[in-house]
């Protein structure tokens, strides 16, 4: 049986073939890191939805500790969900560590920044960018509640 | 560039695959790394694994996640799907559990034998790997593709007849996708009258494939040195996986990688063994769970949560679980005081630095003075395999290097924040892809040649 002839193909519009080259070049990164975003946002999206469930029930809570319980388990499920997304905490609570004005953010006033600071709430990055920059005090400094 | 190396990791209980321009490792651009989307006819989910299952149902045949959908919904009628065909391949009498008949659990029908849903698993894979290139613009444009599969070193020590019998079923894997084609991957799987009618013609004319072997730790290997300067020629992998824990170790001599096998170990010991400590544990210290009813309760919800409450606990040191309104609590410190947690640590260890000695001697002989240190599998990230990279050694040459086990370039701009998150589960094969032929365990393939049967009868169910 004869192979059956190609069909023309429509010439394209006046001016589309530019754009649509450069979509063509543009399209493979962005649809691998949306479809790589995908993956870990299917398995994030599980650990958010229990967390905001417990968030409800630690708003119902009756009492201190079944709240404490609750918070707890809100607590994990977020960590769980950072984690799936490759988000990671930056230092220690509580650790001293010289003060870098690029990771940190200095609680309360002063004139002249500090050499060294405590850590009262770590940061987050992904990779290499510092998308929260960790809540630092100056030493000897009361403890922020 | 149109020359690509494919790589296909069939995982205990995902399949994954990854292709890579085969200059990658001499000019490495991270951007050109491409994971495949082997489940993108999903709308849900991954969809870069694969679900290493086959079901046999009433009067067809079920892939993936099908498969696993379908099993778990008759659940109740003691039927299985096929899983961990890995475990099965890495067996020393490869041939015998390949020609032993499916049990009936997993074959109620009694006509396929193991090596029947090998064929069958790896003919979906394969048309799921087609489907994958073409869906990806820069894979689709290949002019050639040069094709490998990643596997642990076996155990047996025979390599190469290992390999011949693999790539035998991927020639007759191939010989069936070719028979059936796209119908492989309808949700609905297979009619058994299309494969009765079609995989006796696969088996007996398997088509000849061109596919290299890669030991796992050698793509580890490659993951880890790639685009580096100073990629150090001498390696050891610990591979935490969830049947064995297996450490190996590497050198590079000129342009090929070796394995030195006088460092090799395998323990029994690994990610399931982890599992069971922590299920016992959270189970001695539940007071209100004491009938076994209960106790079978509380075991299942736990292993059906497993993977997250050791997530939790390697990294945040503890896991809080929610049970019939009860919180229960687990701590890092709570495995380690555990009895046979701390035999097994002492085995590790003691395997960690029996490989690390072969490596930095080898190191030592070859005028070496840093050996990188690697752990892969699911259990890279606990904390006491972390350690155990980490811990320092009494002499200060060669010096031991750990490295992170999800490398730098995967957190390149390009991935845009997205590729690290899953590098873990996707790193065996994109290191397959990109390690150079020099690497490979074994390369080439066979001529075909008709499957023996044997029709050894099943053990029981």
């Amino acid at each position: 049986m004869p192979a059956a002839a190609k069909p023309k193909a429509k010439p394209p519009a006046r001016g589309a073939s530019k754009k649509g080259a450069a979509r063509k070049r543009a399209a493979p990164a962005a649809s691998l890191a949306g479809a790589l975003a995908e993956a870990a946002w299917a398995e994030a999206d599980l650990a958010l939805a229990e967390a905001l469930a417990y968030l409800d029930e630690a708003q119902g809570a009756g009492d201190q500790a079944a709240y404490a319980d609750v918070l707890e388990l809100v607590a994990q499920s977020l960590s769980r969900a950072a984690r799936k997304r490759g988000l990671a905490r930056l230092g220690k609570l509580g650790a001293r560590e010289a003060y870098d004005a690029n990771l940190h953010d200095l609680n309360g006033a002063g004139s002249r920044p500090p050499k060294t600071v405590r850590v009262e709430a770590r940061g987050v990055a992904r990779g290499g960018d510092v998308l929260v920059k960790t809540r630092v005090g100056r030493l000897g400094a009361p403890k922020r509640p | 560039m149109t020359d690509w190396t494919l790589c296909i990791d069939f995982g205990t209980a995902y399949s994954k695959a990854a292709a890579a321009p085969a200059d990658a490792w001499s000019r490495f651009e991270p951007s050109m790394v491409r994971p495949l989307m082997l489940s993108g006819h999903h709308h849900h989910g991954n969809p870069f694994l694969l679900d290493s299952a086959v079901f046999v149902d009433e009067g067809r045949v079920l892939f993936g996640r099908a498969a696993i959908a379908r099993a778990d919904a008759l659940g109740d009628k003691k039927r299985m799907a096929l899983k961990s065909f890995k475990t099965l391949l890495s067996v020393s009498d490869l041939d015998r559990a390949l020609n032993t008949n499916a049990p009936l659990s997993i074959d109620p029908h009694r006509i396929f034998q193991m090596r029947d849903l090998i064929v069958l698993y790896l003919a979906f894979l394969l048309e799921a790997v087609e489907q994958a290139c073409a869906a990806d613009t820069l894979v689709a444009g290949a002019t050639r593709m040069s094709r490998r599969y990643a596997a642990p070193a076996w155990r047996s020590g025979d390599s190469a007849g290992m390999h011949q019998v693999i790539v035998q079923l991927f020639g007759e894997a191939e010989a069936f996708r070719a028979l059936v084609g796209k119908k492989l991957m309808s949700p609905d799987g297979l009619p058994l009258s299309t494969i009765s009618s079609a995989l006796p013609k696969a088996l007996a004319n398997a088509r000849a494939m061109d596919i290299g072997l890669i030991f796992e730790a050698t793509a580890a290997a490659a993951y880890t040195s790639v685009g580096l300067e100073d990629a150090g020629s001498h390696l050891i992998v610990v591979d935490m996986g969830a049947g064995t824990t297996d450490i190996a170790a590497l050198a590079r001599v000129g342009a090929r990688t070796i394995e030195l096998p006088e460092a090799r170990v395998t323990m029994k010991q690994a990610g399931d063994f982890i599992d069971r400590i922590i299920a016992n544990l959270v189970i001695e210290n539940a007071s209100w769970a004491r009938s076994k009813d209960d106790q079978s309760e509380l075991w299942n919800v736990l292993m059906r949560q497993m993977r997250d409450i050791k997530e939790s606990v390697f990294a945040d040191g503890r896991a809080t679980l929610r049970h019939r309104g009860k919180n229960i609590t687990l701590s890092m410190r709570d495995i380690e005081r555990d009895a046979d947690f701390k035999a097994f640590y002492k085995n590790l260890s003691e395997a960690f630095a029996h490989g690390l000695m072969v490596v930095r001697g080898d190191a030592v002989l070859r005028g070496q003075t840093e050996v990188q240190a690697i752990a892969v599998g699911g259990g890279a990230a606990a904390p006491f395999i972390q350690g155990l990279l980490k811990k320092k050694t009494t002499r200060a040459t060669p010096r031991v290097v750990a490295r992170p086990a999800t490398p730098d370039w995967a957190h390149a701009r390009e991935f845009q924040g997205n590729l690290a998150p899953v590098f873990p589960q996707l790193a065996i094969s994109i290191g397959g892809a990109l390690a150079p032929d020099d690497m490979l365990a074994a390369r080439g393939g066979v001529s075909p040649v008709a499957a023996v049967r044997t029709d050894i009868e099943a053990a029981p169910d």
